[in-house]
């Protein structure tokens, strides 16, 4: 008896034994590096999405961009674009492009030409032209650009030649620079898609992508892991990591247990109450990075009684905003009054800050003739966000401050994927989101959150279209003149505290934790993180 | 000193009371009934005697410590969770959900299943024989399947939980009910009884109940502990009661954010679970084994 | 006799699949929302094309009707949409199922090797010391919730002692292709360089999640096995060979075994469909791609195709494990023939 007792613990022993040992392991598993994301990629393609789960995972790994935006000042960099420039009247741009660059070759395509200006064109004329073969392919949605009303803007894209594209615009705009630096303008394959369209499967375009980016797909296991590995011909020169895995783990606690046992190298959104115990441990560390962000509350204001201004000025003066500074963020993020975080240009600093008054939203409540409150839904994200860690937990503080004046809340969640949806079908009460910076431009916060247009393509989740926002918004486009423009965006913000179509919260430093044996991961304020300069020591 | 008897005299104590002096000898099963007698008391009173109001956030206290630990207070014995709640008024309030719950869905399906099994048990032929078919389809899906099953029908929640755990122990009961009624009826005395002019309810009542009830206790026992397990594990997997409701498996799975932060958040509700279910099945083995005694007797 | 008993047998397994079926034809019916989109799993339905669907659904037509059609579906291997990925239920399942299987096998497995020789062991040296402690650690982990039991494990082996990771299968890093769906069979089958390290943290990946499995089964066999063994030790042939003169060992091998062993088989089946719950759970802690995770999501998610198609196939393999032990059962043991 005890003999086949310790025969069985010999072979388990053994198992453990050898586990320990790591004999001879290939390049692509001793450069290869885990980062594990909070969630599934909608699309493989960033024209597509808005989530900033999804851009993380996909943008700068397996694309580029005619330009970039440097991360310290905010200035825009050459990137696929070497050279650009503007005629007077501030409605065409020229851009040369960079020679010799590259696409992907995987097992599925192998590109015949180079990057050329008929990428550039077929990018964004299947965003603008609606009888492009591809436009409707997958969909036919494009939010971000439809929430920034490119289809009105730009006129024409124009190849006139190889290495040259000109932009025609039908007014002139400052922000159409940073717009073409955004994630959302990547630039795809023109062969690739002749070759798919040919073949009869269109949408593979956006699931089994082909970019110019460092790393090129390999596999993707649905809620499980992305697979990439390098791109040997990358034009800014080969990564030093070979493999490139992003494990999709949703749940928090796992994620970071994942990164104290190593299973991960890298781990996105680390819980805020655990930094402290990473900060204690010599083999993690915390990398942190001022974020442009804005977590805030919104209102559905085409649904009674959000409709009215005054029931959403007594809702803003319902929460207390400290308490969740402290509960939510413990104390890493800085309270909101605008949605502009102090950061930028254009922020209102003398704004005055909403105050918690519970016996003066009880008055406005009675005065907007709901004295007895009433029921509404407080629609929390299930995932931890750079601009939200816990919008369950936030949901729950804020239920208990709106009982204190007769308002019974309660809180609704779905998975992430469906909650999106159910969202731009605007089925909510009042939802918990928020939103991070693309560009270092001002309305990139207003426009894709608060305009008619971002209502019509379901990114407003205030579902508010007010002309008279809309028209300060775009007048500060018209005009180059940065201190005209802040005047704009400065009423723009007190405009935005009168009607009260969504609360500012907070806006939160980004936070990202590695084994220290990472190096090279860049938090990149305006735009998803970037692997290309990781490395790994051993 | 042994007991002085005066003359000899035959003992003869009724069933009930030699059960409960082979329970006796049994000190596992003596302290499982302990153990069983404090929740079933938690679950009565805690409304009453919970320190603090359960749902209470104290945005002030967030995540203490125990008190045995420095940075602990005493008024919060078990400390706060991550909202500023009182972990030991929650646990409390909690056996309510996980054990009260328990109780009544061991209670609500024992009756259904009396009622069906006694249907079952009574009749013969080709009704029987369907039923016993259908009753063996259901046997063979088990109970947590069958709840899941049910709870993804009509949608999560503590309602919705407590039907679906009192369906899901039914086949059980009606299979054990149908049984010891049918083994019941092959008695004499039954037959006695018919001849006597007893119709089927006089014979259900006076006849065949008295006897299988002790059989029904042990039956009970054991569901009692799959019931507390499935209630917790439904509550765990966030597709029974719901938050802010403080059941011990909602709150295990709350605390998995906290696992660094506060593991005593993880391990009281589990050592409460374990414990109740352990009573459960000590007084349930120490029954069986009592009952095998006297048999033996 | 033995052919009227299988015959039996079938018929109550048709007569149980039909049942099943039924239950998941009515789920589309009994879930919230359009029962059109429940049916086809589709979550735009285009005006123009409602019409045609109703008719390829047959949902115009009577109940008995619609039931058929379903069948017939099931049968071809349409089993609807997923809400989610609008990619077929069924090609989602048969991509998800192989590493449930594997998990339960190598639980039941370790479930048997531990659990009989301890069963046996217990039943012998009843009323010794170790019969004692194991009757004790079999109550215990009887009586421990499997999630609460899994994250004590992941706390002391994963998090504090760091040498067993908390989830996945294998580690990502590695690029196994998959040809049959079971892990250390398909790094067998594939041309990789590094296969003993693959399959040496595939087997630690496995460690865990079986042992958090096996543990309920194996105090089920633990117990079954002591009863079952006790029971005979008592009857009359063992005390027969006893007085023959045979050895204690000689007679647990020759007589006891055989007799004992039987109605374990039986419980095998049972342990089974426990098992398939239990994976459910275990699956969501380890996050092991299998079908009871995938079960459980689709559950969150409110997507009804996905949940149908899930019922039925664990419905279904259930009742047929359940079947088979038995028939399996009555093939080694003349007496329960009779039933």
């Amino acid at each position: 008896m005890i003999k086949a007792l310790l025969s069985l613990m010999v072979p388990c022993g053994s198992v453990l034994i050898l586990s320990a040992c790591q004999p001879d392991i290939p390049e692509t598993i001793q450069q290869g590096m885990v980062y594990c994301a909070e969630g599934s990629p909608e699309s493989f393609n960033p024209q597509r999405v808005t989530s900033g789960t999804t851009i993380d995972a996909i943008s700068q790994q397996l694309y580029d961009r005619l330009l970039d935006i440097d991360p310290a000042t905010g200035e825009l960099l050459s990137a696929l674009a070497t050279d650009w420039r503007l005629s007077e009247d501030g409605k065409t741009y020229w851009f040369t492009l960079r020679p010799q660059v590259q696409f992907h070759h995987t097992g599925f395509f192998s590109p015949t030409r180079a990057f050329n200006a008929n990428d550039v064109t077929f990018t964004f004329n299947r965003i603008l032209q609606s009888d492009h073969p591809y436009h409707g392919v997958g969909g036919g949605n494009y939010p971000y650009f439809q929430s920034v009303d490119w289809g009105s803007l730009v006129q024409a894209v124009v190849a006139e030649n190889s290495n040259t594209v000109r932009f025609e615009l039908t007014r002139p705009d400052s922000s159409f620079l940073s717009n073409l630096a955004t994630d959302f303008a990547s630039i795809l394959s023109a062969e690739y898609a002749a070759a798919l369209l040919q073949q009869g499967t269109p949408e593979l375009l956006d699931q089994r992508p082909i970019g110019t980016g460092p790393f090129f797909f390999k596999e993707y296991k649905k809620d499980q892991f992305i697979r990439y590995y390098r791109h040997p011909e990358y034009w800014r020169g080969k990564t030093e990591l070979t493999q490139l895995v992003f494990d999709l783990v949703p749940d928090n606690a796992k994620r970071m247990a994942k990164l104290l046992t190593h299973e991960c190298d890298v781990v996105a959104y680390p819980r805020n109450a655990e930094l402290k115990l990473i900060t204690e441990r010599p083999d993690v560390e915390v990398q942190s990075q001022t974020s442009m962000n804005v977590g805030f509350w919104a209102f559905n204001t085409k649904k009674p009684p959000f409709d009215n201004v005054l029931v959403r000025k007594a809702l803003a003066y319902a929460i207390n905003k400290d308490a969740i500074l402290d509960a939510v963020y413990f104390g890493y993020a800085d309270k909101a009054k605008t949605l502009l975080p102090p950061t930028s240009w254009a922020f209102y600093h003398d704004l005055p800050e909403q105050q918690y008054d519970p016996v003066k939203a009880k008055e406005l409540l009675a005065q907007a003739g709901y004295p007895q409150g009433f029921r509404m839904d407080i629609w929390a994200m299930p995932v931890q966000r750079l601009y939200n860690p816990n919008a369950l937990k936030m949901a729950e503080l804020m239920q208990a401050d709106l009982a204190k004046i007769g308002v019974r809340a309660s809180v609704v969640s779905f998975e992430w994927n469906s909650f999106r949806r159910k969202l731009s079908e605007y089925e909510h009460d009042s939802v918990l989101i928020g939103w991070a910076a693309d560009n270092a431009d001002p309305d990139n916060f207003f426009r894709p959150l608060l305009s008619c247009s971002a209502a019509e393509s379901g990114s407003n989740r205030a579902n508010w279209c007010d002309p008279n926002f809309d028209n300060l918004i775009n007048q500060a486009l018209l005009t180059a003149d940065i201190k005209q423009r802040r005047s704009f965006y400065l009423t723009a913000q007190l405009y935005i505290d009168e009607q009260m179509p969504l609360v500012s919260i907070a806006h939160s430093k980004r936070f990202q934790a590695k084994s220290v044996k990472v190096t090279g991961v860049t938090i990149n304020p305006y735009g998803g993180i970037s692997m290309a300069a990781a490395r790994k020591s051993l | 000193m042994r007991k002085f008897r005066l003359y000899f005299e035959e003992q003869n104590r009724g069933p009930l009371t030699q059960l409960w002096q082979q329970f006796q000898r049994q000190h596992a099963a003596v302290f499982g009934l302990v153990m069983f007698s404090f929740f079933l008391l938690l679950t009565l009173l805690a409304p009453l005697i919970t320190p603090h109001n359960p749902y209470l956030q104290n945005p002030d206290l967030l995540l203490l410590a125990p008190s045995w630990s420095d940075q602990g207070l005493v008024q919060y014995p078990f400390g706060t969770d991550d909202l500023g709640r009182d972990l030991m008024s929650r646990l409390m309030k909690g056996a309510t959900y996980t054990f009260g719950i328990a109780l009544v869905t061991v209670l609500g399906s024992l009756l259904m299943g009396i009622a069906l099994g006694a249907l079952a048990g009574m009749s013969r032929g080709v009704q029987s024989s369907i039923f016993n078919h259908v009753l063996d389809l259901a046997l063979t899906i088990p109970s947590l399947l069958l709840a899941i099953i049910i709870v993804a029908v009509l949608g999560p929640g503590l309602w919705n939980t407590t039907w679906a755990i009192m369906l899901a122990l039914l086949p059980q009961f009606v299979h054990g009910i149908r049984n010891a009624i049918q083994d019941t009826l092959k008695q004499d005395y039954v037959a006695a009884y018919r001849l006597d002019g007893a119709s089927n309810w006089q014979v259900l009542r006076y006849a065949v109940l008295p006897n299988i009830w002790e059989h029904l206790t042990v039956m009970a026992t054991m569901a009692l502990s799959t019931a507390i397990l499935d209630i917790a594990a439904l509550g765990f997997l966030g597709l029974g009661a719901q938050a802010p409701t403080s059941e011990w498996g909602v709150m295990i799975a709350d605390a998995l954010d906290l696992i660094y932060l506060a593991p005593w958040a993880i391990a009281l509700p589990g050592i409460l679970v374990f414990a109740a279910v352990l009573s459960v099945n000590l007084v349930g083995d120490g029954l069986r084994t009592a009952m095998k005694k006297r048999r033996e007797n | 006799m033995m052919l009227h008993y299988f015959l039996r047998r079938c018929f109550l397994i048709s007569f149980v699949f039909v049942a099943l079926t039924v239950l998941a034809f009515s789920l589309s019916y009994l879930f919230p929302g359009d029962v059109l989109t429940n049916v086809s799993g589709l979550t735009e339905i285009r005006p123009e094309q409602r019409q045609t669907l109703i008719k390829y659904y047959a949902l115009d037509q009577s109940l008995l009707q619609q039931y058929i059609a379903y069948l017939n579906r099931i049968l071809d291997g349409e089993w609807g949409l997923s809400f989610s990925s609008q990619q077929p239920v069924l090609s989602e399942i048969i991509a998800v199922f192989p590493a449930t299987m594997e998990l339960a096998s190598y639980a039941l497995l370790l479930s048997f090797v531990l659990g009989i020789p301890l069963g046996l062991f217990a039943a012998v040296k009843a009323d010794s010391f170790f019969g004692r402690l194991i009757s004790g650690i079999t109550l215990i982990a009887y009586s421990i919730p499997i999630f609460w039991w899994a994250l004590l494990l992941i706390m002391l082996f994963s998090l504090t002692l760091g040498v067993l990771p908390t989830a996945g299968r294998i580690s990502v890093l590695f690029d196994i292709p998959t040809t049959t769906g079971f892990m250390l069979p398909d790094i067998w089958l594939s041309d990789i360089s590094y296969k003993s390290e693959a399959i040496i943290d595939a087997l630690r990946h496995l460690l865990l999640p079986a042992v958090v499995l096996a543990t309920f089964p194996t105090t089920v066999m633990i117990r079954f096995t002591r009863d079952s063994m006790l029971a005979v030790l008592e009857q009359s042939y063992i005390k027969t060979a006893r007085a023959k003169g045979l050895s204690r060992a000689q007679v647990l091998y020759h007589h006891g075994l055989r007799n004992a062993l039987l109605p374990v088989i039986r419980q095998i089946g049972l342990q089974f469909s426990t098992l398939i719950t239990l994976a459910m759970i275990t699956e969501v802690i380890f996050s092991w791609p299998g079908i009871g995770q995938w079960l459980l999501d689709s559950i969150y998610q409110r997507n009804y195709p996905a949940i149908q198609g899930g019922l039925l196939i664990v419905s279904c393999l259930v009742i047929v494990v359940n079947m088979l032990t038995e028939i399996l059962h009555t093939l080694f043991n003349p007496l329960a023939r009779k039933a």
